[in-house]
């Protein structure tokens, strides 16, 4: 993977633009469907759910995931992409091994 | 479509014809009317409002009349009420207010069959003005929706308001940026088709036949398969007692005499003083008959050799008990077998282990345990004797001052089954409710055997009483519901599916077919009349009730694997489409030409065609579960932008990185696209982590892999290339396999918080 080429370089603001609103639209309704599970609970329909931050998890990995993918893009870097890849997905397996198989 | 909503017209027009037509043929017979003053024997459909009919033994009622004459006639009415033993009808007036058909003892109802006596009534209503017509009435109507056609309707419509929305906004948006209005169009229109889940009926038909052949192994038979999924969604199954939960006919439970030990000439009496006709079957009266095959199956009947029956002193109405003289190695006896309020009277003494003693030392003792056997809605018979002396004939007076030697109780058991098949019942969180015509007490009797918790008795006079609201609050804490007619059998069914519950119900009498007809699942057994069974949906073969729990986790299966399809494809077409209408606006270019849309869909729904034999989760079977459709909507917002995401992402490496032309643009994000949105299926199949914690089904396994293989050389083809693709380069490969592995492991994590929050 070279440097980025500049035919499209006028679109890249665009593009920024519309890969961070898929990912805020995503923390938005994340948090949306909390905030609709805790009025449930205050209205007596629901029982609230102890989260801690580690439930968060894909939060925090999906806002570094598109701060790597914005620079590596931005730089036109594939070792940025592969190694910030490799790091989240080996984040990923251990949060779904660590946590989850013990259940 | 059109020629589909005539298809289904004529199958309901036709269901409806022949449940009348059953009705109809279960009627067709003579009548003896009294016109002109002579009897004359007339089809019983020209009977008319105001004859007077006369009825014998055997007889069908031919219509509802007022008794006017009655001579020890009794009347089994269980094909209205359910209830197994007979009820005596005479000619006196009842005084109670608001009647139910049960208490109406100085009346005959249509259908209703003479099992004793005789008897005459003036004809007050006829066909469907009658009781049993009025069951007729409420047939022949178009079935009602069940929970499960509403939830496909509410996803429909969910479907059309999205696709709407999409079209406009989308056309708007491109014509607005100076897109080609054609183009624009087009492209809207492909991106609103891409919605919509084309296999899913496909789907459906798919699981729900596989389901019924499964079904059709353990002898439950599917009727109409739409139920099949409500039956695995049932959380409350209403049930008719008598030929459902019990055996349908009088069996002897025990006898007893005053003492500990049973004194076991209580049952060779019983048998020496009895009606029924022996032979290779027993017939005759049905506590006669229960008697003889108790003794049958206790091996009784050698003891009877050394009695010798001399003569029978016949049973009647007025004396309410039948005698024999029977020859023992001591002399001669007369057995007295009858009521005990008319039997234990004429006793002077009781025998307390081989002893003869006064019976008012142990009247109290009598009556607690008839009160207490009364109170659990058992049927008794009192057992007496006294030695007499030989003589040529002997008559009814000889029945006084006898010794009374115990009682025999009678009962309608419960099925051997129904226990274990409750038990199982209530670990798939199905609650059971017993709606029957016969009394609370036996209802409540049976419970007990059956450990049925009972929360609230409800009678059918009440029930009268209630207001809509009332109903439905009672519907919702009552658990059994006695002497109830067939229309209030329907109210409670209404009442409960207004309460947003997925009812169930499983009957087998003609009183039920209302009832079976409008529960979202009519469950009946093959001994049930015909009416029954075609108002029904679902007809288990077999007594074995057990197969109800095998039927519901079949219906649980079924419905997990629509889910998860409709899960999947809504949001990951959402996603899609959302990414395709978002990179309209910004390329020069359209992201996606519409035929490839509509390929791309069509291609994942056929990478899903072997859902409906994925494996699904124990769990997922443990409880019922009901559509929902504000949860797929919530899944829909959720997961269908993370598809966007790596959609988006997509984009960027295909103009930034490799200079995409259109084609490759296509190329790499149908490639990226169709690997995303089909191999999440593992991912979202299940709420554990997959293939490591649940596996999925081998075919499904299969086809998708194969599905991603054919999707992955596409490009490379002739069809590809008709499609308008192009190759791609070797290095978006190896970006391609990094980035679908962290998009496949950021939804797993996403589905842990997503499940904790949303409960389904």
């Amino acid at each position: 993977m070279g440097r980025m080429n500049m035919s499209y370089s006028d679109l890249l603001l665009w593009w920024s633009v519309s890969i961070s609103w898929s990912a805020i639209f995503l923390i938005v309704v994340s948090l949306y469907l909390y905030w609709d599970r805790h009025k449930r609970h205050l209205e007596g329909a629901g029982i609230l759910t102890r989260f801690s931050l580690r439930d968060f998890v894909f939060v925090w990995v999906l806002t570094g995931l598109l701060g790597l993918y914005i620079v590596s893009i931005y730089r036109g870097s594939s070792t940025i992409f592969a190694a910030g890849n490799i790091v989240v997905e080996v984040i990923l397996l251990v949060y779904t091994f660590g946590k989850r198989i013990r259940k | 479509m059109i020629a589909l909503s005539v298809v289904l017209g004529f199958f309901n027009e036709y269901k409806a014809e022949k449940i009348i037509d059953d009705l109809r043929q279960s009627v067709s017979l003579k009548a003896v009317v009294i016109r002109d003053g002579k009897p004359a024997e007339i089809d019983s459909r020209l009977v008319v409002p105001g004859d007077i009919v006369s009825v014998y033994v055997g007889d069908i009622v031919p219509a509802d009349m007022r008794v006017i004459e009655s001579k020890d006639v009794e009347v089994n009415e269980s094909v209205l009420t359910g209830e197994s033993f007979a009820v005596e009808k005479s000619p006196a007036s009842i005084d109670i207010k608001h009647p139910t058909a049960q208490q109406l003892t100085n009346y005959f109802f249509m259908s209703t069959v003479i099992v004793h006596g005789s008897g005459r009534g003036v004809v007050v209503a006829t066909g469907r003005q009658t009781q049993f017509g009025s069951i007729s009435r409420s047939l022949a109507r178009s079935r009602p929706e069940t929970e499960f056609q509403r939830g496909v309707r509410k996803y429909g419509n969910m479907l059309i308001t999205l696709a709407l929305a999409l079209v406009i906004g989308i056309f708007a948006l491109n014509a607005l940026v100076g897109h080609p209005l054609i183009d624009s169009m087009l492209f809207s229109l492909a991106v609103a088709v891409g919605l919509v889940p084309e296999l899913m009926p496909a789907i459906v038909t798919i699981s729900l036949s596989q389901a019924a052949r499964r079904m059709a192994k353990k002898h439950v038979v599917v009727k109409r398969q739409v139920s099949i999924e409500d039956f695995g969604n049932m959380d409350i199954l209403c049930t008719d007692k008598t030929g459902t939960l019990t055996s349908g006919s009088i069996s002897l439970k025990e006898y007893w005499s005053c003492t500990e030990n049973r004194d076991q000439r209580i049952l060779e009496y019983s048998l020496l003083c009895n009606s029924a006709a022996v032979g290779e079957k027993i017939t005759g009266n049905p506590m006669d008959v229960a008697i003889w095959e108790y003794a049958h199956s206790n091996g009784i009947r050698e003891n009877l050799k050394s009695y010798s029956i001399v003569e029978q002193i016949p049973f009647d109405y007025q004396r309410r008990m039948m005698s024999a003289v029977v020859k023992t190695g001591t002399g001669l006896i007369l057995i007295t077998k009858g009521a005990p309020e008319s039997v234990v009277p004429r006793c002077k003494h009781a025998e307390l282990d081989g002893e003869s003693r006064p019976i008012d030392a142990l009247q109290n003792t009598i009556n607690s345990k008839l009160a207490e056997h009364s109170a659990a809605g058992y049927r008794t018979l009192a057992i007496a004797y006294r030695r007499v002396e030989p003589k040529r004939s002997y008559s009814a007076e000889e029945e006084s001052d006898l010794t009374f030697l115990g009682l025999l109780i009678f009962t309608d058991p419960p099925k051997k089954d129904a226990r274990q098949a409750f038990d199982k019942l209530k670990e798939l969180g199905v609650d059971v409710k017993i709606l029957t015509g016969d009394n609370e007490l036996v209802a409540a009797k049976i419970c007990e055997e059956l450990s049925i918790p009972v929360y609230r008795v409800v009678k059918g006079s009440e029930l009268n009483q209630m207001s809509l609201t009332e109903i439905r609050a009672a519907a919702e804490e009552t658990t059994i519901f006695a002497r109830i007619t067939p229309e209030q059998k329907l109210d409670i069914i209404k009442a409960l599916k207004a309460n947003k519950h997925v009812v169930g119900f499983m009957g087998d009498g003609v009183n039920d077919a209302p009832a079976l007809f409008e529960a979202d699942v009519g469950l009946s057994v093959d001994s049930a009349v015909d009416v029954s069974k075609d108002a029904a949906d679902i007809v288990l073969l077999h007594k074995d009730l057990l197969v109800l729990a095998n039927g519901i986790e079949e219906g649980r299966k079924i419905f997990g694997n629509t889910t998860k399809y409709i899960l999947m494809g809504t949001s990951s077409n959402f996603g899609n489409m959302f990414s395709a209408a978002g990179a309209s606006l910004f390329l020069p270019f359209l992201p996606m030409l519409p035929m490839q849309i509509l390929f791309m869909n069509l291609f994942y729904d056929v990478a899903n065609m072997t859902l409906p034999s994925d494996n699904v989760d124990e769990e997922y079977t443990k409880l019922p579960r009901h559509w929902d459709i504000a949860f797929v909507r919530k899944f829909t917002l959720f997961f269908g932008p993370f598809s966007s995401l790596y959609d988006f992402l997509t984009f960027g490496i295909m103009l930034f990185i490799f200079n995409a032309s259109p084609a490759l643009f296509h190329s790499g994000w149908f490639v990226e696209s169709f690997w995303t949105e089909v191999l999440v299926i593992f991912v979202i199949r299940t709420r554990r982590i997959p293939f490591f914690t649940s596996r999925p089904g081998k075919w499904l396994t299969a086809l998708t892999l194969s599905c991603v293989a054919i999707g992955t050389i596409l490009p490379f083809t002739v069809l590809g290339n008709f499609l308008g693709f192009t190759p791609l380069p070797i290095e978006y490969w190896a970006l391609l396999i990094l980035m679908v592995a962290t998009y496949l492991l950021l939804v797993d994590a996403g589905k842990v918080f997503f499940y904790k929050i949303c409960r389904f």
